[in-house]
Parts: structure tokens; sequence; C-alpha cells
């Protein structure tokens, strides 16, 4: 007995034994009580058996005792009595007999009892006897309870055991098995009809394995999809070893079978979170990269190409964000969709093995995947060259032309493609990931929608870009940035009217030119942070010189219309000039013509309100835009600075000079107040001044410099009234379009 | 001791000759220090069943049969023998063999042998009981 059901054995010893004794004769039945009470026994006795059975309808013994041959119901009808009723099928029944008498023997064990007992004295005989059957009464009855535990359990492992024998028998199927076919435990089922309900496909497979493991008597361990008779369909693993007999001759086989069917879909079920993107079904980081470590052994093998393209959705994030998430999601699923037609797609979770499906295998590695976000890698394990690359690349951008429908709108998706292939662009799947992504982003630098495959130019311009862009971030925090300077010169007067702020960054004592940093820091955001340095730096350079030199006038600080967008410029320029202690009207910000008509309608009200505070307006580079004239009538703007290009031309071609006459007349017209940038002859100041602009701004004058520079400038060059421009202007005297026409302080919005 | 009647009141009498005294101590193990009077219960209820059998057994004169004294002599057969009366237990398990096998010539003889063993137990089992 196992030491599991110790116990109940234990509590049986413990007990003491419940006997009924059933003897006609007196003196017998008292003798017998007496001596099985001094054994330890608990004795009821009863006379006849009519009164036996009628003890046992209230009370059942753990053993019955009976005389045979008793007047009335004898031992042998009371036992087949007893054996009749509910719940003494098995309890221990033992029949006293005489000496030689095998004929009663015979019939005792016919009509039920456990065991035989010849009558005699011999009291401890009889003991050990009762004792004997007991033991074995309760070993049975453990049995049966661990029989009927390992039923339940197998019923709830959905588990039940097996035999087959090899000659006769065939199939033998526990009440349990059967019921994991779907089955009685009355239903006959043999072993034809078992694999009847194994598909057809998977049946041959089964029977070869099947002989296989009969013909060399191994373990049989393996996994067996069914269709039940009502349709169902079931895995059923099956597990059995061989048996022999006493001779050891093979004789059939034993084993247990189980419905695995909820295993088997929670393992499919977590290899597919693990493996493929949840939104797309496609494959995801782990599955591809995987993928690609496969694809790159086999390329390294056979020494053949293979291509990752990195696939970037341009503008990606607009559509997130102005139809929201969810019709992002279904964009992103439609993408995949199509990607997934432009490559030969194998959606097969592969985890180990590939090298027993032979030599062209690495083609079930092609697959297009989801990294994250908007971006997708198309693996290709195999490509001749470029063009086979390409060809994929142009199948992707093709692929999405045809607008998609999210949310009931029309979206027109574009992609940057980037590829990157084994050998020549990277010898490990880090390498080529990167690269692919270095000529993904040179597609994008230069406009999207398109591909290109990489090479180590892309790469250079890459890191030299990053290295910049980490810089920047920190210029701000180490005081790298600095404003120069320029003036802005009335030249009939001689004097400055104002200055602008240029940006400079000091790089490791070499200044980089705003032209190398400026647009790098539009597309990373920086230039919100720099611009802001800007206008703090300019409000303190203002109330500096206006406490050196009495400085009265403005420092035009350059702003990106992004800028202009932001609800909290108009209080950010207040601080500014507040904390410094000078007027609103010391700061005046310029924008590009292109910049404000790129983004008129979101930055008109932040126009509107710095015009209340006292912020003049400057536009940048006019007459190189497009302008709508109608806008420019209602702006509040002040000023108008002529763009370089026509100032660089005047005397040389006679349409500058037309475009400068007509800007300068728009500018009278509506009011505006007139500035010439990039003047650096007399000859272009001469033409300028006659044309009707005084104001003028360039090297003629000169350079953006630093703040004290300006002020030696001022003090040593324009008030001595040295410079050679000096004199010419004044030569030139006042004109009939002379600049002080205009007031001054430009128009005033209200 | 075949034949030997009790003697009523016989001064040594503790051991009345027709019950043997192996199996009077058998009967004594079963008590050792008496208390619970096993052998004076043991003795009391062969007493009654044994003269009740008797009675029986008187019935069966002249006109026997052989099922009725086949089952009274199986009975008598293992209580004689428990409580020491070892020539009736031997008549009884005699009678018994011969009628299970069919001999039935004898029967008349018998009765009248089991009677008179029986009666001599009996009087052996009363002076036991009166001593």
């Amino acid at each position: 007995m196992s030491s599991a059901i110790a116990p109940f054995a234990d509590a049986n010893l413990s007990h003491q034994p419940e006997v009924l004794l059933v003897d006609d004769d007196e003196v017998n039945l008292l003798l017998t009580a007496l001596a099985l009470r001094e054994r330890g026994f608990s004795l009821v006795e009863a006379s006849s058996g009519e009164q036996a059975l009628k003890l046992l309808r209230d009370w059942t013994p753990d053993i019955i005792v009976l005389d045979a041959l008793m007047p009335g119901l004898d031992g042998f009808a009371t036992c087949s009595a007893l054996r009749q009723l509910p719940g003494y099928e098995n309890v221990p029944v033992l029949m006293l007999t005489g000496l030689d008498d095998d004929a009663s023997i015979t019939h005792a064990y016919e009509v039920g009892a456990t065991d035989f007992y010849v009558k005699a004295p011999q009291w401890s005989l009889l003991a050990g006897r009762l004792q004997y059957l007991l033991r074995a009464s309760r070993t049975r009855i453990e049995l049966e309870r661990s029989k009927s535990k390992l039923a339940r359990a197998q019923d709830l492992a959905r588990m039940g055991s097996f035999d087959w024998r090899r000659q006769g028998g065939g199939m033998l199927l526990s009440p349990e098995a059967l019921r994991v076919f779907g089955c009685g435990p009355q239903d006959p089922v043999s072993l034809r009809a078992l694999l009847r309900m194994v598909p057809q496909d998977e049946r041959r497979a089964l029977l070869r394995l099947l002989h296989g493991s009969l013909r060399q008597n191994s373990v049989l361990a393996t996994d067996v999809p069914i269709v039940l008779f009502d349709g169902r369909q079931r895995i059923i693993h099956v597990e059995a070893e061989p048996e022999f007999n006493d001779h050891g001759q093979y004789a059939g086989y034993t084993g247990i079978l189980q419905d695995v069917t909820e295993r088997r879909h929670a393992e499919d079920k977590i290899r597919q979170l693990a493996n493929f993107d949840a939104l797309t079904g496609l494959p995801n980081r782990r599955q591809l990269l995987w993928r690609a470590e496969r694809a790159l052994d086999q390329a390294r093998r056979m020494q053949h190409q293979f291509a990752l393209l990195l696939i970037d959705l341009d503008r990606f994030k607009i559509i997130n964000d102005t139809l929201g998430h969810s019709a992002g999601d279904e964009l992103l699923v439609e993408v995949g969709r199509r990607l997934r037609a432009c490559v030969r797609h194998s959606d097969q979770v592969l985890e180990s093995g590939l090298e027993v499906t032979g030599a062209r295998s690495h083609r079930s590695l092609e697959a297009v995947g989801r990294l994250g976000g908007d971006e997708f890698v198309a693996l290709l394990p195999e490509v001749l060259d470029d063009q086979d690359a390409a060809r994929v690349a142009q199948r992707v951008l093709d692929a999405l032309r045809e607008p998609i429908i999210v949310s009931g709108q029309e979206c027109f998706v574009t992609a940057s493609v980037g590829v990157a292939i084994y050998p020549r662009d990277g010898t490990t799947v880090v390498d080529l990931l990167r690269n692919s992504d270095v000529a993904m982003y040179s597609v994008k630098a230069q406009g999207k929608n398109s591909a290109a495959i990489y090479s180590p130019l892309l790469a250079g311009r890459g890191r030299e870009k990053l290295e910049t862009e980490t810089a920047l971030h920190k210029a701000i925090e180490r005081e790298e940035l600095v404003l120069h300077y320029q003036p802005k010169v009335d030249v009939r007067a001689a004097r400055m009217v104002g200055a602008e702020a240029l940006m400079r960054w000091q790089r490791g004592g070499r200044l980089v030119p705003p032209g190398d940093f400026i647009p790098l820091a539009e597309e990373t955001g920086l230039i919100v942070p720099l611009s802001e340095w800007a206008l703090r730096e300019a409000a303190k350079q203002a109330r500096s010189w206006q406490q050196a030199f009495g400085f009265a006038d403005s420092i035009a600080v350059n702003l990106p219309s992004r800028l202009f967008e932001r609800s909290d410029l108009v209080e950010h320029i207040h601080q500014c000039v507040t904390s410094c202690g000078v007027p609103h009207r010391v700061i005046q910000l310029e924008i590009t013509e292109d910049n404000l008509m790129k983004d008129l309608q979101n930055v008109i009200p932040s126009l509107h309100r710095l015009n209340e505070i006292g912020v003049e307006i400057s536009i940048d580079d006019f007459g190189t835009g497009y302008s709508s004239l109608a806008y420019l009538t209602t702006l509040p703007i002040s000023e108008l600075k002529i763009d370089r290009s026509f100032v660089r031309d005047l005397g040389i071609t006679p349409q500058s000079s037309a475009v400068v006459t007509a800007i300068i007349a728009l500018a009278r017209s509506l009011g505006l107040r007139v500035v010439a940038e990039g003047v650096e002859t007399l000859r272009q100041m001469e033409v300028l001044h006659r044309l009707g602009c005084g104001l003028m701004q360039g090297f003629l004058f000169s350079r953006g410099v630093p703040a004290d520079e300006l002020q030696r400038w001022l003090e040593q060059t324009v008030l001595p009234r040295k410079a050679p421009w000096i004199g010419a202007a004044s030569a030139i005297g006042p004109n009939p379009v002379d600049p002080d026409a205009v007031p001054a302080s430009g128009r005033r919005f209200r | 001791m075949t034949g030997v009647p009790a003697s009523p009141g016989g001064p040594e009498a503790v051991v009345p000759a027709a019950l043997d005294a192996v199996a009077l101590d058998k009967l004594r193990e079963l008590d050792p220090d008496g208390r619970r009077r096993v052998v004076q219960r043991v003795l009391t209820a062969f007493e009654s069943s044994l003269a009740r059998w008797l009675a029986q057994l008187e019935v069966q004169r002249g006109d026997s049969h052989p099922a009725t004294v086949n089952h009274i002599a199986h009975t008598l057969k293992s209580s004689a023998s428990s409580v020491g009366a070892k020539e009736l237990a031997q008549a009884c398990a005699d009678v018994e063999r011969r009628l299970r096998a069919g001999e039935t010539a004898e029967l008349a003889v018998d009765v009248e042998r089991l009677l008179g063993l029986g009666h001599s137990a009996l009087a052996a089992i009363r002076a036991m009981l009166r001593a």
C-alpha cells in the first residue's frame, strides 16, 4: 500500500472492527463471541439468518461471520440475500462450515462468501482469518478509491489509457479514453474506427509512424489531429510503450492518450503573440530579426546576397494626429496588407530546424514585418543584384499609390524606402538595419516618397548630422550660442536706426554659420528653445546698449513661423522685456515672406497681439515669395525688407531696379517702412537712395558683429562720420521719394 | 470413561467424568480470573440447548427422520466438543457422517445412543453447575 493511502489504513486499524456473528447454536455463538471480543473485535450476535438481515438494514459491519447450517434461512441463503442489499456487494463474509464438507465450501463461494472457515475452537486462527479478510477488504477499498481518483483525474485532464494487444483483444480503451473520443463507456471503438477520425492526409503520416514504431518496438509519442463524430476537431497526444510477455516476446502496446487541443491552442496563441504584430498580423520585430539572422546565415553559407528594405511611411504622424489613432491603426493594417503582397510573404513561424527543410528553404524566410510604429521591413533572403531589391522597393511605392480609405476618408500615403544589401552594406543584421535606416533617411531628406540604396556617402552625412544635432541640444546650456548684430542704417542721416540680431554658434573655437545649423534646428524642433533664447538675449542687449549709449531703437530677431503659432510667444516676449526693464518696442520680429505666407492663417492672430503690445513685425526676404497683395493690406506689419538678390543686381539688370521700385511704391502706399538688405557697394546705395529707399543694411556699413564691436563701430566710425558711405550719402542729398516721407516708426496697427 | 454415569453430588465431581478437562481449561482461558463467569454461562447455555435437543430426539424415537437427526447431531457435535462432552461429540460426528453418506439402517440405534450419551452429559453439566 502506498504511503498516500496509509492514513486511511491507520484509521481503520485504530478502529475496533465490527463483526456480525450469525449462528443458531447458542453455545457456539456465545463461545465464538467471547473469543473474538477477547481479541479486540466488537461483536453483534444474531441467532438466525432472518435476524441477521434485519440487523443489516440499519447497520453495516466491517465483516460478517455466518454459520452455514441453520434452521430457516441458512448461511448460504443469508449470504445470497445480503449480497443483493445495496452497499453489501463487497463486505467480507466468512462462512463457517463442517470439517469435511466440500459441497458446503463450493456452495459458500457460489453464494458470494469471501472465504470459509472450518468450525473449531481454534480462536486465534479464526481471529487471524478475520484480520486477513479485513485487511484485504481495506486494500480493495483503497484500490477502488484510487482507481476512481485516477479516473476522475484522467477525466479532468481529458486523459485516458489504452491497451493494444498484438494477437486478439485488439484495442482496449478505458472509459475515460473513450470519453476523450466523445464515446460512451459501452461504445465499441476499434483501432480502425479511431484511425478513420484522423484526416486523410495526416492519416498516412500517422500510419507510417505507427508501423515504424511496431517494427522497432519503440516508444510512441505523437500528437494526432482528429475529427470527432460530431465534427469537432481535436488534437490528441498519444504516448505508448511496447509490452513484452513473460517470455520476453513483444505482445502489444500500453499507453495513455490526452486531448491537448486547448494546450496546443494556447501554445499557438503564445507563439503568435511572441512573433507577430497584433495589429497587422505581420511578423514583429523579434520574428523579423530572427528571420534576418537565419537569412544571413544562409546567405553566408551559400554565398549569395540578401536585402533588407526599411519602409517608413511619410507624414504618418499627421494622419494619426488629424484622423485619430484608430484611423491610424486602420491605415497601418491596410498598408501591411498591401506590403505583404509585394513579396513572397511567408507566415510560417520559424523557430528551429531550418536546415532540415532543404537548400531553398531560406525562401520561406521572405516576409514583410512591422518593426513598430509606421516602420516596416521587407526581408528578401536572396537577391541577385541591387536591381532585384530596387524592383521590390518600387513595387512597395507603387502599392501605396492608390488612396487608402480610413474613417470614410481617402488618404494618400507615401513611403520612404531604404535598402541595404548583404554583404556589401553590412555583415550583421544590426549593421544592415542601421544602414537601411540611413538610406531611408536620405530619401526623407530629399523629399520622401522614393527609395534609395545605402552608400557609405550617406552614412557620413547622416553621422555628421547626428553629431551636430546632439551638440546643438547642449549648445544653449553650454552658452555656445551668441548673437551678432548688423546695424540698420539711415544713410542720409548717417545714423543707426536699429540692428538685426543674427545667431551664431561657437562650437569648439569655430563659428558655425547659421545655414549649417538653423535648418537642422528647424527640423528637430530645437528652433523653439533657440528662438526663445535669442529673444531673451536681444532684450538684455537692448538694455545694455541703452545704458551704454542711449540706444532707443529696436533689435530685430528672426523667428520661424512655428514660433508665431505658439500661444505663449507674446507672454514670453513680455517676460523678456520686463525682466530687463526695457519697453516692448525694443524687440522687432522678422519673419520671412515664405514663412509668413505658408502659415498665414495661423500666424495672423499672433501678429495682431504682438502689434498691440508694441512689438513691430518686419517681412524679411520680401519679393521672393508669393505674397498675396490683398493680405498684405490687412496685415499688422510695419516694415518690408527688400531681398538681397534684387539689391545685388541693382545697376546691372534693369529688371531688378524695376522690382525694387515696385516694392518701394507698394510700401509707400501701404504706409510701410522699407529696408534694403545686402548693400555692399556705394553704387547700390546710391541707386537705392535715388529710388526712394534710405534705410539699408549690408557689408557696406557693417557685417554682423559682436555687441561690443557694434558699439565701437558707432563710436569710431558713425559718430565721427568717417566712413566713405557717409560722405557719399551726403552728396546725394534729399530725394523726391525721401524715406523720411514715411514716419520713422512705421505704420502702427490697432 | 465410557458409560460412567454422573454421580449426583459426587464429592470428586469437580471435574465430572463425562466432561473433558482439557476442553474446560480452554473455556477457562477465555476468562482466566473467572470474573465474567464464562464457564458457567457456557455450561448454562449448553444445558438448556442440550435439554431442548434431547426433547426433540425423544420425538424421533421409533419414527426417525434422518434429516432432523442429522441436523441435531451436527449442532450438538461442535457445542458438545466445546464443553468437553467428548463422547457425545464423537457420537454426533459418527451419526452425521453416516447419515450424510446415506447409511440410515442404524438410525434407531443411533437415536438411542445419542439420547443415552446426551442425558449422561446433561447430568454431568448439571453436576458441575451445582458445584
